[in-house]
């Protein structure tokens, strides 16, 4: 108790200290502050004619540092595995409890239909087109409006969830494995990290997308190197979130109401 | 060559990220992949470390522009002395991990190892990268597989890796305030172009802010003595192939983190250093002694070791709150050699746990003779803990004592002494249950038709062994290439 009491005395103290004596930081919105001045300024006098991207944030993001959005599709990657590897330690939850016949017996998913005016079944296929459409339209479309990889990947994933969770019944566009999935995650950064390295046997530095070895113009070339590791990013971000999704679905008895 | 110091990350990554999809073709192929890319980047930051101590410092640029603005790994003798060790021994580390491996499962396969070859890319480049961003993704990645790592070891492993989780991503997060101010108040994330303007001068309160932060955030990811709350239970439950990795080389890199700001970005001349330097030299003192009066009272060989960590880590602290260059050229050797004591006696303990399934010091009775490798790993582990020649622990101390010493802080001088004489309390103690103990009849659970281990376990503790004495005999060169280094901004 008295711990405590000193603990979050010592935060209340330090907090209000910092608040009363510090006024350090610069104010929201100075053009004049030190982080607006020394790189950002070359950012925006430089990106177009560096990276070829019209989006200032793809190419910060992807270009001048690209391997900072590697190192963060991997930590995605890595957060699959481990979701792979903790959750997958113990034997499924179906064989650890025993479920009563008799409440089952009859209504296999148990519950009653709260609605029945919406067919799901047919919204579903409905609805995961137009959602596939939108993250291909975002993959693509990615280095001049807003968006890129993170996001088509979460959407692509998204039609998966709305295929497993909302209409178990229909069949699915496409369907994964547990193992299929953090393969292909892996895949997706390798991707990624293979782009690098094309450029490095071409002679420049890693991700140093003017090297890329295609017969395209040079100014073409960061479009082309982004475009491929946007795809990895997509890939990556898709198969991790699906992972995930089987993991937890493996160990729970999944009671929704399908009917 | 010049692409090296990018290679020695890039490689356990790609391997990393392609075990899984390789695991389905054949159990064991991912597995090799990842030995293959670790022994590769071991072999190149053997070559790198020897291009840099002929040709000075190496720098990458990724994606090939101008400096500030782009991501830059630069390796300096200290950098590639460290990346060697790391890569040493995440390659011997993975090897161990063979004799702890499940044969059925080709998920818990191709997941372990790529795990494994995440967690030393991502400490290969905390060590190797010169960007204040870029070094917090890489802590991340280290971070996340060590969770994961220490979830893996069981009912309690779980806790401890929960706590951990919540102290280590508060953590986590203190690091990268500390980085936003700096970036607020310098406009950049190169740790040179940094340190440049830092040097200009006029905005000592907020780096002094960033500092406490970074302080902070790195003291706890490296159990620094009052931020060591989820250490012990970590160490000890965690899983059994890499808990060498986890607590020989994991805890090391934020302390090397905190040098190089401490020494290279922020440096001797800013106005509230030698304030900060006596509020770590007080923690520093303090985890000295706690780390080893606690470590006396264990019986679980694991628990001892954590408590005795904390020790450790207070030992690379004191070079650097001594700050006379001998004094950080000790620290550093003390760095790399304790990552192999450190490393050996967690390979002794999960050796003996594999065999006779406890790791209670109690129990270690004729040890010597049923397992005599793992008996000699054990006793020039402690003997070098204690720092008795020629192990390397011993020379390590001696120069951080002869730094003490030129710069007049005799108090260090006494509390390392101190330090050292509880050490051997402790330390003899487990020799004397190894050789001295009646023998307590366990049974072997994993009899071995040749020898007493397999070999895949045999062959990283011999190169524990052999690396303990030969730091030891060959410590003049290692200091004499990081010196120069050290002496251009120590005290």
């Amino acid at each position: 108790m008295m711990r405590k009491v000193i603990g979050i005395l010592l935060i209340v103290l330090g907090l209000g200290y910092v608040f009363v004596s510090f006024d350090f930081l610069p104010a929201i919105g100075d053009s004049s502050a030190p982080a607006h001045k020394h790189v950002s300024d070359y950012y925006i006098e430089n990106a177009l004619k560096d990276t070829n991207s019209p989006n200032l944030v793809t190419a910060v993001l992807a270009d001048y540092r690209g391997f900072d959005t590697l190192l963060e599709t991997t930590v995605m990657f890595s957060a699959g595995v481990c979701v792979v590897m903790i959750l997958g330690s113990k034997s499924p939850l179906r064989k650890r409890y025993l479920v009563p016949k008799e409440i089952l017996k009859g209504k296999p998913y148990g519950g009653i239909p709260a609605y029945k005016t919406v067919n799901k079944d047919v919204m579903t296929t409905l609805i995961e087109i137009l959602i596939l459409l939108y993250a291909i339209y975002v993959l693509l479309h990615g280095e001049v409006g807003p968006g890129g990889g993170f996001q088509a990947g979460a959407l692509i994933a998204l039609a998966y969830i709305v295929n497993v969770m909302v209409a178990p019944d229909i069949k699915p566009l496409f369907k994964f494995t547990k193992i299929n999935a953090v393969a292909a995650a892996g895949i997706g950064v390798f991707i990624y990290a293979f782009t690098g390295l094309l450029t490095m046997f071409a002679g420049g530095a890693f991700l140093e997308y003017g090297k890329l070895p295609f017969p395209i113009p040079e100014n073409d070339l960061h479009p082309v190197g982004i475009m491929m590791i946007e795809t990895g990013v997509a890939i990556g971000v898709m198969a991790t979130i699906i992972t995930i999704l089987i993991a937890i679905i493996e160990r729970v008895r999944f009671d929704d109401d399908r009917n | 060559m010049q692409h090296f110091p990018a290679l020695v990350v890039i490689l356990p990554l790609c391997g990393a990220a392609l075990s899984l999809a390789l695991t389905k073709i054949h159990i064991h192929l991912g597995r090799n992949v990842i030995f293959l890319s670790l022994a590769a980047s071991f072999c190149m930051s053997i070559m790198q470390l020897r291009n840099v101590v002929l040709n000075g410092p190496m720098e990458y640029r990724f994606g090939g522009y101008a400096l500030p603005y782009s991501i830059e790994f630069r390796i300096d003798a200290v950098g590639g002395v460290v990346v060697s060790m790391v890569a040493l021994m995440g390659l011997i580390t993975a090897f161990y991990c063979i004799s702890g491996e499940v044969r059925t499962d080709k998920i818990k396969v191709g997941g372990a190892y790529s795990v494994v070859a995440l967690f030393v890319a991502g400490m290969l480049g905390t060590a190797s990268s010169a960007d204040a961003f870029n070094m917090y993704v890489f802590l991340e990645i280290t971070a996340l597989a060590a969770y994961c790592l220490i979830a893996l070891g069981g009912n309690r492993g779980m806790i401890a890796a929960f706590r951990y989780l919540l102290v280590g991503t508060i953590a986590a997060t203190f690091y990268l305030m500390g980085v936003g101010i700096l970036y607020a108040v310098t406009g950049t994330l190169n740790l040179q172009d940094m340190s440049v303007i830092i040097h200009q001068g006029g905005k000592d309160e907020a780096v002094l802010v960033a500092l406490c932060l970074l302080i902070a955030g790195l003291g706890v990811k490296s159990a620094l003595f009052p931020f060591h709350g989820w250490q012990p239970s970590a160490h000890t439950h965690e899983e059994r192939g890499s808990a060498a990795l986890i607590a020989g080389v994991m805890v090391k890199i934020p302390v090397f983190m905190l040098f190089r700001y401490i020494y290279f970005v922020f440096g001797m001349d800013y106005k509230y250093m030698k304030q900060v330097l006596i509020i770590l030299g007080v923690f520093v003192g303090i985890g000295m002694m706690y780390g080893s009066i606690r470590a006396m009272g264990q019986t679980n060989m694991k628990k001892l070791l954590a408590y005795s960590s904390i020790t450790q880590t207070s030992y690379f602290m004191l070079g650097i709150v001594i700050g006379a260059p001998v004094a950080l050229a000790g620290s550093l050797l003390h760095f790399i050699g304790d990552a192999f004591i450190k490393g050996g006696l967690f390979y002794c303990a999960g050796a003996i746990k594999y065999k006779f399934g406890t790791i209670n010091i109690n129990n270690f009775g004729m040890i010597y003779k049923k397992m005599p490798v793992t008996a000699t790993l054990i006793v020039s582990g402690a003997l070098s803990m204690i720092g008795i020649p020629p192990t390397v622990g011993f020379f390590s101390k001696w120069y951080i004592a002869i730094g003490a010493i030129q710069t007049g802080k005799y108090i260090f001088l006494v509390l390392l002494i101190i330090s050292s004489l509880l050490n051997a309390v402790y330390f003899f103690k487990l020799i004397e249950k190894v050789f001295m103990e009646n023998d307590k009849e366990m049974e072997d659970i994993r009899p071995v038709k040749k020898g007493e281990l397999p070999w895949s376990m045999l062959i990283p503790m011999t190169i524990c062994i052999a690396v303990i004495f030969l730091l030891g005999f060959f410590n003049v060169p290692l200091i004499n290439i990081v010196l120069p280094l050290f002496e251009g901004v120590g005290l």
